[in-house]
């Protein structure tokens, strides 16, 4: 069940009105049902499995809690994180190896098993205490709005909300309307009309000639931007039609002007949680090795960030890339600020935002690519200067799909540029109704005119 | 041994690890007043500052430290 379907709009109207016409009280066994009637939907197996994981770390958190001495705490936080990440590679393994199709990968599995090692850590580090009440954190494993792809949450933002639920109040409901909204123009009015056309060059790169690889690299990073973030804004915006604020997980990650600064912009939930839980315990055990150790613990973080996407060498590769680009700008810090003096403040941030964008378009090869030899061939063949005609620059796309997209993509820039410099959604609140409601209706026919309607997918779903 | 005098030899230890001559630090100086310093280079900045002191912090404390006031308190007490 997509978000953009018909089922679904079913789906969260009945959840909707069922969640406000009970009482305070059954509020969250509402969301739970909801819940697992979302997640079996897809398939009972999904469910079945989620439950395992959620109950298996509920029980596990209070045996560590109630652990009497330091050994039998760190004995059994291990066992239990390890015991988790076992069942995450076998679910994540078990279809590829086996070539089988009885083993299906988990829908949300590697979000809600980081956000189960995100919460024993916390209790294990004593910064949360072991949850008591079942329902509340089955929710916070199983919240519908963020079960398939995210936002990651820490149990120290999302369960105290569980716990004291608040109805949504008006204007958070407007907000979280709006926010849906953003999130369609981005999927359905930019990412799905430019998709088909960038992976008929990604799956079949062979066929390309070089001014299409390139394009298609190059647009490669909105597509998966526009499809993600989308996303995420549809279940920000749902989650806070039900009064629950989650995480963000972008922040103009294309206004990066380095590789370390993407990465606090692009996935941000996956990001700080690989921070937090794997880069900074790795940096901090091996800091006496100095640079060394540093490096060490970037490269191990990055590779296990590719290695969460996905099976295979091309995750790896692609996480290697990040972590060595990363490595290379700890090394370079003096010669950056020397150019930066040389240049000037403007140009510098000019050419360092575009270096960001084609490093991480160029990376993005091998999160795309299926095979290693692939993503290699198509990286031999860029080319400005291998071309058929000169539609290959538009990927064969019509006039139509170039203007409406490109549309799409200067208003979402200059969207999340006047985003930051103050809440445009909350500004627009303010204005006349006359203005509002010209712009509500304006979003609503851009999305039935211009909106491709029946990709149901979004890429993140696969993770 | 005063705040003062520690927060002197930190500026020493961040202008050697940084390599930028011009940092000052404050109590309540944190990673967003300090250009280059990030969770890239904390731990460099930790472990020079373990050496100099020849105290050891826990994983805990070191993410707990909020500012630079947090790390020239643990200090403190460290030595005594």
């Amino acid at each position: 069940m997509s978000f953009i379907s018909l089922e679904f709009i079913f789906f969260f109207c009945i959840c909707f009105f069922a969640y406000y016409l009970v009482g305070r009280s059954y509020q969250k066994y509402v969301l739970l049902l909801s819940s697992c009637v979302f997640i079996g939907y897809h398939q009972l197996s999904f469910l079945l499995v989620a439950m395992g994981v959620t109950l298996f770390s509920y029980i596990a958190a209070r045996h560590i809690e109630k652990a009497r001495n330091q050994k039998y705490f760190t004995t059994r936080y291990v066992a239990s994180v390890g015991m988790i990440v076992l069942f995450w590679i076998m679910d994540r393994y078990a279809g590829t190896l086996s070539g089988s199709k009885f083993f299906l990968f988990s829908l949300g599995i590697s979000f809600y098993s980081f956000q189960a090692i995100s919460y024993l850590t916390e209790v294990y580090w004593g910064e949360e205490k072991a949850e008591r009440s079942l329902p509340d954190y089955m929710l916070y494993m199983l919240f519908f709005m963020k079960f398939l792809s995210g936002p990651i949450e820490r149990p120290g933002s999302l369960l105290p909300q569980l716990k004291n639920l608040r109805p949504a109040t008006y204007e958070m409901m407007t907000y979280g309307l709006k926010l849906i909204a953003v999130g369609l123009i981005k999927k359905i009015v930019l990412a799905d009309q430019i998709a088909p056309y960038i992976s008929g060059i990604f799956d079949a790169p062979h066929a390309a000639s070089g001014v299409e690889l390139i394009m298609a690299c190059m647009l490669y990073p909105v597509e998966l931007y526009a499809d993600f973030s989308g996303y995420t804004d549809m279940a920000l915006g749902g989650a806070l039609m039900f009064g629950l604020h989650l995480s963000p997980n972008f922040n103009r990650p294309f206004v990066a002007q380095s590789t370390a600064d993407l990465w606090r912009r692009w996935h941000m939930s996956l990001s700080y949680w690989v921070r937090d839980y794997v880069y900074l315990p790795l940096s901090s055990a091996t800091r006496h090795w100095k640079q060394k150790g540093l490096i060490f613990s970037l490269l191990l973080t990055f590779v296990a960030l590719g290695v969460w996407h996905g099976s295979g060498w091309t995750f790896v590769i692609y996480g290697l890339i990040q972590g060595l680009v990363i490595v290379y700008e700890v090394k370079a810090r003096n010669f950056r600020d020397w150019l930066k003096r040389v240049l000037g403040h403007n140009l510098f941030a000019t050419w360092s935002i575009l270096c960001t964008y084609v490093i991480f378009a160029l990376s993005l090869i091998f999160f795309r690519c299926d095979t290693i030899s692939d993503a290699f061939y198509f990286i031999r063949h860029l080319s400005f200067t291998n071309y058929t005609n000169c539609k290959d620059v538009n990927l064969g796309m019509s006039d139509h799909i170039c203007i409406v997209s490109g549309v799409a993509l200067f208003l979402v820039l200059v969207y999340e540029f006047f985003m930051s410099r103050g809440d445009l959604l909350k500004r627009l609140e303010r204005q006349p109704a006359v203005v509002r409601w010209s712009v509500y209706y304006l979003i609503v026919f851009t999305i039935f005119i211009y909106g491709k309607f029946g990709a149901n997918n979004f890429i993140y779903l696969q993770f | 041994m005063e705040t003062s005098e520690i927060i002197e030899s930190l500026n020493l230890i961040f202008r050697k690890v940084l390599k930028r001559e011009n940092i000052v630090l404050a109590e309540d100086s944190t990673a967003r007043d300090v250009p280059g310093w990030d969770s890239l280079t904390n731990m460099i900045l930790i472990s020079e500052i373990e050496k100099n002191y020849q105290i050891h912090f826990s994983f805990r404390e070191i993410v707990k430290f909020k500012h630079v006031g947090d790390l020239c308190r643990s200090i403190i007490e460290k030595q005594e």
